[in-house]
């Protein structure tokens, strides 16, 4: 029943797009967007409806659901797997339509309907044609769906108990929220991917294109961010092995885009103030929408191999097709608008604002190249050599760490600029006294972390931004002359240093040891001693839990493993985490023998300073959303 | 110009600094850094809790106590993983490195003489 509901109202909703694909009238556009909100919001209930009602006649709930999945994760088992996450892309692209319409529609034409259209009636042809999340199941396997029917009105059969979700996407709520907020991120981008290509197909090249493509591109920006640091806060918690990056393909093919739309913010800039750079803006506008469909074939259609990696028979060339149109579109736009191109003005002098701009643009984009060319390089190996290759950390570590690290030293170069043109002297005579407060408190951090050059370079960098953004701030809060953008600039910068600060210290400072232990045993560890209790079991209805108390002065917490029924994967391990500002002492069971634990005690450094950093970063567009609402 | 001279000594005293302590990451470190655990979705020894990895790190470390050249280390372990268990194959390929470095610096010069006037 839910599931022909969900696959007519499935072609409810296509139908409805081809309309407004053709439709010229203002009202009617008005009208159909919101529709096709109204359309993509019910599907998404209908879906989480039947998730809740355990409604296994669908194929989708009786393979990524179940009875005893614990509420929180059926709601989220809507974006646990391929054909139920385009649900929720959709539901997004949806939402940005209606905000384009709202905010960045500015006039009459309807080229740019037209493009975001047939955007929307590509991922929704998807679950119609291909893979439906309202599929019925029309034969059982041993547990959950075997093959199902893409069409309403089957005679289904229903199994008793679904699968579940993979045990990892129900181990920690951050699940619910990690996938939704980086969605929010990925597809806010085809807003400026729908500016720039209509304005320019309309060869319509006043200012305003840039200016409404930059400010689109802030708030996806911001969700990427918010929504990469929950995914390496949710790796830190899940994981177990105390990591958050892993230069894994699907991480790197997230980080490609926040390091594209960083580098349109600020080309951009460049851009309104001089008018030079436009087709470079014209490029990258549109490039961060299809480096997010290329992230996203990457990592769905099962060329390669990750953590985060579910794949499905045939997105892989649907997804690839889709990138092949849009790119020609963009490429054909593009070559429509030469001449307007070769009016962008040329740099003389690159100490100014607009220099920095251009050099900042060359670093985030080569960083944007090699994570690429790292994240391909083994299926080009595969296919050429027939063997496989793993492309790791040091790899990444070697390239683009010192790239990063030069971006860090040019920001806070950078970040006290105001004035076009500068001369390098006079610079430095300006800001002498803070470089050498700068020196003096890197020497002293160094010191004590008995840090390489990398940590030093790092660390002044870090510390000589953080004191020129607050120099920058301070006076100004005081007498209240303070923008919004400018703060949001600056407090932004300050985050990106504060982080710096932590992951070096993380990089540099960590270690482990492994200890074995009995019942009430105590460990000493970094200085500290930890009182080990004995383990108890607690038996839940998706899951046995073997909770193993940890006291260290005044607080207790548990280390866990977490063996899920209804799955063959080995027993997850959850960590004891004891926070400090300046460390974490991270403790995982490895395994449990008689009455013998094997325990891994790990000092995390920095792990909170990166949070702190990263959610300051994040929260930078407090004044910027207060100024709109002016 | 006071500013100028402490300026100076600090740059000194920063560049000096280093030398004082010593790297300290072993072999053995780097080598468990190097290789990834097979069964444990693209973690590596050095990092993975699982039992499989704990083996492995026990044979490393003891053909790191016999003294085996990392070239020795390197052929024993591709040999029966193949190359993907290798975490950095640019060590033995080179052109890993070296095609993202060409096209890096070349994007560099095509964008700098481009903009500039």
């Amino acid at each position: 029943m839910i599931s022909s509901i969900g696959i007519i109202i499935s072609w409810a909703c296509l139908f409805n797009l081809l309309i407004l694909l053709i439709t010229k009238n203002q009202f009617r556009i008005q009208l159909l967007v919101r529709l096709n909100l109204l359309i993509n919001f019910l599907l998404f209930c209908i879906l989480e409806i039947a998730l809740f009602l355990n409604d296994f006649s669908i194929s989708y709930v009786a393979n990524y659901s179940a009875t005893t999945t614990p509420p929180v994760y059926k709601f989220a088992s809507l974006w646990g797997s391929l054909d139920g996450s385009i649900l929720l892309w959709n539901l997004i692209l949806a939402v940005y339509f209606l905000i384009y319409l709202k905010y960045y529609k500015k006039s009459e034409e309807v080229v740019d309907i037209k493009i975001y259209t047939t955007i929307i009636i590509f991922f929704t042809s998807y679950t119609i044609f291909s893979s439906s999340p309202f599929a019925g199941c029309i034969e059982l396997s041993s547990i959950g769906c075997q093959s199902s029917s893409l069409l309403p009105f089957q005679d289904l059969v229903m199994s008793s108990q679904g699968r579940g979700p993979n045990p990892l996407l129900q181990n920690h709520p951050l699940m619910a929220i990690h996938p939704p907020i980086l969605y929010l991120g990925y597809i806010g981008l085809v807003l400026p991917f729908v500016i720039t290509t209509s304005y320019l197909y309309r060869k319509d090249t006043n200012r305003n294109w840039i200016k409404l493509a930059a400010d689109s591109t802030f708030y996806p920006w911001l969700f990427l961010t918010a929504g990469i640091t929950l995914g390496a806060a949710w790796s830190y918690e899940v994981l177990g092995w105390g990591g958050y990056w892993a230069w894994d393909p699907v991480e790197n093919v997230s980080f490609i885009p926040w390091l594209l739309a960083t580098a349109f913010l600020h080309s951009s800039k460049a851009q309104i103030n001089e008018s030079t750079l436009l087709n470079w803006n014209y490029f990258l506008g549109g490039l961060m929408f299809l480096s997010t469909i290329f992230g996203t074939f990457i990592t769905r259609s099962g060329v390669l191999i990750s953590v985060h990696a579910f794949s499905n028979g045939n997105i892989g060339i649907f997804l690839l097709s889709g990138l092949a149109i849009f790119t020609l579109f963009f490429i054909y736009t593009g070559s429509r608008n030469v001449q307007y191109f070769a009016t962008s003005k040329k740099l003389d002098n690159f100490f100014g604002k607009s220099g920095f701009f251009i050099v900042n643009n060359i670093l985030l984009f080569i960083s944007a190249l090699i994570i690429f060319i790292g994240t391909i390089y083994p299926i080009f190996y595969e296919t050429f050599y027939s063997r496989q290759l793993t492309i790791g950390r040091t790899f990444f570590d070697i390239l683009v760490g010192p790239i990063l690290l030069l971006l860090l030293l040019l920001m806070s170069f950078s970040i006290k600029l105001s004035v076009a043109n500068i001369n390098l002297s006079s610079w430095f005579k300006k800001n002498i006294v803070t470089i050498n407060a700068a020196l003096i408190i890197t020497i002293t951090i160094s010191y004590i972390y008995s840090l390489g050059y990398l940590g030093i370079v790092t660390i002044f960098g870090a510390v000589t931004l953080t004191l020129s953004g607050l120099i920058n701030i301070l006076p100004k809060v005081k007498t209240r002359r303070l923008s919004g953008s400018y703060w949001t600039g600056q407090v932004a910068h300050i985050g990106i240093a504060v982080f710096s600060i932590g992951l070096i210290l993380n990089v540099t400072q960590s270690y482990s040891s492994e200890f074995i232990t009995t019942d009430e045993g105590n460990i000493n560890f970094a200085g500290n001693t930890y009182v080990i209790d004995k383990a108890y079991e607690v038996s839940r209805e998706e899951k046995d839990i073997i909770n193993l108390p940890i006291t260290s002065g005044s607080k207790i917490k548990n280390a866990s493993l977490n063996i899920f029924k209804n799955s063959s994967q080995q027993a997850i391990s959850s960590p004891a985490i004891f926070r400090n500002i300046e460390s974490d002492t991270y403790v995982t069971i490895k395994f449990i023998d008689n009455e013998n634990y094997k325990l891994i005690f790990r000092k995390n450094y920095g792990i909170l300073i990166m949070w702190l950093g990263l959610a300051l970063t994040t929260t930078s567009v407090i004044p910027k959303v207060r100024k709109i609402e002016k | 110009m006071k500013n100028k001279y402490i300026f100076f000594g600090l740059l000194l005293l920063v560049i000096l600094l280093p030398l004082v302590y010593e790297d300290d990451e072993s072999r053995y470190e780097k080598w468990s850094k190097n290789l990834l655990c097979p069964v444990c979705q693209g973690e590596t020894i050095f990092d993975s809790p699982s039992e499989y990895a704990d083996d492995m790190r026990a044979v490393l470390d003891d053909q790191i106590s016999k003294g085996l050249t990392d070239q020795e280390i390197y052929s024993y372990w591709v040999t029966r993983f193949g190359e993907r268990i290798i975490t950095n194959p640019q060590n033995n390929n080179i052109e890993i490195i070296l095609i993202p470095m060409l096209v890096s610096i070349i994007f560099t010069i095509y964008f700098l003489q481009k903009v500039r006037r």
